[in-house]
């Protein structure tokens, strides 16, 4: 290597070295993306639909003028919004609940060593990183009124009678609680990961020195492990519910909201109002009453984890 | 002595690259085609991917082609699923960029101030094959703003699909609403085999609905345009629609979606849909032995009057954004010209517009190869005569639309028959979501 190839080597270390070191000029430089994503993606449709909610804007129109509140009172007027209301509610707690409960389980599962890990961690992690769409076309299968794989499998195994067919998205309650299985199945991995990896960071120490001192499985658990775990488990909750809350590929896929705006949610609600329908304005309204209910649940989730924090 | 290169080991990083340059590769590569000759225009059609499959591959294959190749123009046509019309037609609008023609499969009037009216379309059209029928100009004009805001080349039936052995065997026919109910309950106690008409958020449940009201004489409006939903006559039909799905129906109808009436009936588990002719397409393409026992007859008819609505509507529109205004015009002209291609390649499913285009209609319907008996297709022949718009008997405006977009007649007839409201009290509920709908449009100067 000549003397004057070295040197331009030892400059251009030493570039990306004074970068490296310079915080001033590297934090913006590495939160610019997340920042610009935010901006562009969340911030001017959010600034956009805060616009048209207050405005006549319809599918087909650009001009549009400001009428006040007076879509927010059309919204809270209907009855059909309470009732997506309660459903989005339903929706949400009900699964977030069976989310917490399977991923919990799972997450304690995949913890320990066994032959294979990596095909069950695989095979959890698929319903998350499949399309949805893909995945809801295989349960709309699943629960089709003529071809059901469950009521053929029930009729077979002799758990349903002859005449027996339960129609599960034809059903007030079979149709919401199909809904929400679905839910779960789709955000159970991502809980699962999260709460993985707080596993993983609880030192060995503790249980060890736990276990010398004569805990159980149980007091381990319930002393040790779920404590620890609470901070990264109230972020997952956190995700959990924004996702469910803000959704409307499950319901718009499998019920459309049906049967009679009995899983009707704010989100597809929103979407029929103002897309399907053609009034934008109605539409941006009724998706704006998601915005202060979830901001709500994200700083009490974010207060409760850095409370739980242990340090 | 011939030299040999020293080989150098793949290094983590230059995996990483060639990986890195791949994926970019990969992912921007579908950007950047190349066409060796490209026509002097471009022309880009959006419609939805029809129920019969041979009317895409003739369209998109031959006609197209050919169209293009005699007016020097690139024809691009992109299929989409038909529920995802509304939300596709949304982003290109608020895009302001997109396709030149643009199809809709029911009357698209909140887009009127986005799109070149039809006037002249329809004008020229007319010069050389006649007048456009009734349902089409019903379905495609604002009376308020004298423009025609869509162009319809077409329409589809709607009649009653029904199982000749069943009804044969109890010595019936469905000619009337209430032979429906009676015939409907007697094969379903008999056989344990259902009518099947949608009661869910669907388009078939918004047709079948309106067709039940439509000849129990209730209507969402009058002729010119205003709410009258709140009547006896709607409740008649709500009271009528509830005995129906009791006697005669199972929970199943109110999950379906617009293709479930077909699989029922293609399954063997109704005894009666309410459908386009692609049910029986589908039996007789796929060799479905089942096809031969479903016959076809006209809407039923009701207390006031036999009326059915057409299935879909085919509104193309040209928005005010196209590049290629003059092209998409002239394609509409000329597709008119040759509908009777069009007419056969759809297998009877797209009824013109412009009756004269296909002259030999009845000849045509009376005489099908793949039909048992070939006749089966002729009781369309007068389908005019029991076939109408959403929105009759006034024109499909922007609150017509909005409501069955949103499904509220779906809903109140789900409620009603579901016991979960009341007939009353489910009529009162829609006349209240309606009531804001009809201020809503008409504060918005669409009505």
């Amino acid at each position: 290597m000549t003397t004057a190839t070295a040197n331009a080597v030892t400059a251009k270390a030493g570039w990306r070295t004074r970068l490296a070191d310079n915080e001033r000029l590297l934090w913006p430089l590495m939160l610019a993306p997340a920042i610009l994503y935010i901006v562009l993606l969340v911030g001017f449709p959010f600034l956009l639909s805060l616009f048209y909610s207050v405005s006549d804007v319809t599918v087909g129109s650009r001009s549009m003028n400001f009428v006040g509140l007076e879509n927010f009172h059309r919204v809270v007027a209907s009855n059909t919004f309470w009732i997506a209301l309660k459903n989005t509610l339903i929706f949400t707690i009900v699964s977030q609940f069976f989310v917490l409960v399977f991923a919990n389980i799972l997450a304690m599962a995949l913890s320990a060593d066994f032959r294979g890990k990596w095909l069950v961690r695989l095979l959890i992690l698929l319903p998350w990183v499949a399309p949805i769409s893909l995945g809801a076309i295989g349960w709309l299968w699943i629960y089709d009124s003529i071809y059901s794989v469950i009521n053929w499998t029930g009729q077979a195994l002799r758990i349903l009678g002859p005449n027996d067919w339960p129609i599960w998205l034809g059903q007030p309650n079979l149709a919401m609680a199909s809904i929400i299985v679905v839910q779960i199945w789709r955000i159970v991995p991502l809980a699962t990961v999260i709460l993985l990896a707080g596993l993983t960071s609880i030192p060995q120490d503790i249980h060890d020195a736990a276990a010398v001192d004569g805990a159980g499985f149980w007091r381990r658990t319930l002393q040790i492990t779920f404590p620890l775990l609470l901070p990264i488990t109230l972020v997952a909750v956190l995700f959990g519910i924004v996702f469910t809350f803000t959704d409307m590929i499950v319901v718009f896929l499998l019920t459309r909201g049906g049967p009679y705006d009995q899983t009707q949610v704010l989100a597809t609600w929103a979407f029929f109002t103002g897309i399907q329908g053609g009034d934008l304005a109605g539409g941006a309204a009724v998706s704006l009453f998601l915005f202060p209910v979830l901001v709500a649940v994200a700083i009490v989730f974010l207060l409760l984890a850095r409370r739980s924090e242990v340090t | 002595m011939e030299s040999q290169k020293p080989h150098r080991r793949l290094s983590r990083r230059d995996a990483i690259k060639t990986a890195t340059a791949a994926g970019i590769a990969a992912s921007i590569g579908p950007f950047f085609h190349v066409t060796p000759a490209r026509a002097a225009k471009t022309l880009k059609i959006l419609q939805w991917s029809h129920f019969v499959p041979g009317y895409d591959r003739w369209f998109n294959n031959t006609y197209t082609k050919e169209w293009g190749k005699k007016n020097d123009t690139e024809v691009i046509v992109d299929n989409i699923n038909l529920a995802l019309l509304e939300s596709r037609a949304a982003a290109e609008v608020s895009a302001q960029k997109g396709h030149d023609l643009f199809m809709f499969l029911m009357p698209p009037s909140v887009f009127e101030d986005q799109v070149v009216p039809m006037n002249e379309v329809y004008a020229e059209c007319e010069k050389v094959n006649g007048k456009a029928i009734d349902l089409g100009i019903k379905s495609s004009y604002n009376p308020k703003t004298k423009r025609y805001f869509a162009f319809s080349d077409s329409y589809v039936p709607d009649p009653v699909n029904y199982r000749t052995d069943l009804w044969g065997d109890i010595g019936m026919k469905p000619d009337t609403w209430d032979d429906i109910r009676v015939g409907g309950k007697k094969i379903k106690d008999k056989t344990r085999i259902p009518v099947g008409i949608g009661l869910s958020a669907e388009i078939d449940t918004g047709v079948a609905m309106r067709a039940i009201m439509y000849s129990f004489g209730a209507h969402e409006q009058d002729e010119a345009g205003n709410l009258t939903v709140n009547s006896k006559n709607t409740l008649e039909a709500l009271r009528f629609v509830k005995g129906l799905f009791e006697d005669c129906m199972t929970p199943e109808v109110l999950a379906w979606d617009a293709s479930s009436n077909n699989r029922q009936m293609l399954a063997g588990r109704s005894s009666l849909v309410l459908n386009a002719i692609s049910v029986t397409r589908t039996g007789e393409n796929q060799k479905m032995a089942i096809h031969e026992k479903i016959a076809v007859a006209k809407a039923a008819k009701g207390p006031v009057r036999r009326m059915g609505l057409e299935h879909v509507m085919d509104c193309y529109v040209i928005w005010k954004f196209a590049e290629n205004i003059p092209g998409a015009q002239k394609f509409l002209v000329d597709y008119i010209a040759n509908f009777k291609e069009a007419f056969l390649a759809s297998e009877f499913y797209n009824f013109p517009c412009f009756p004269q285009t296909v002259p030999d209609l009845k000849q045509l319907i009376s005489n099908d190869k793949k039909a048992v008996p070939p006749d089966k297709y002729a009781v369309l022949e007068d389908v005019l005569d029991w076939a109408t718009n959403i929105g009759y008997p006034g024109y499909s405006t922007a609150p017509i639309s909005d409501t069955y977009q949103t499904w509220l007649l779906n809903t109140a007839f789900a409620e009603a028959a579901t016991g979960a409201e009341t007939p009353e009290d489910a009529l009162k509920k829609l006349d209240t979501k309606m009531k804001a709908i009809w201020a809503k449009w008409k504060e918005r100067g669409m009505i």
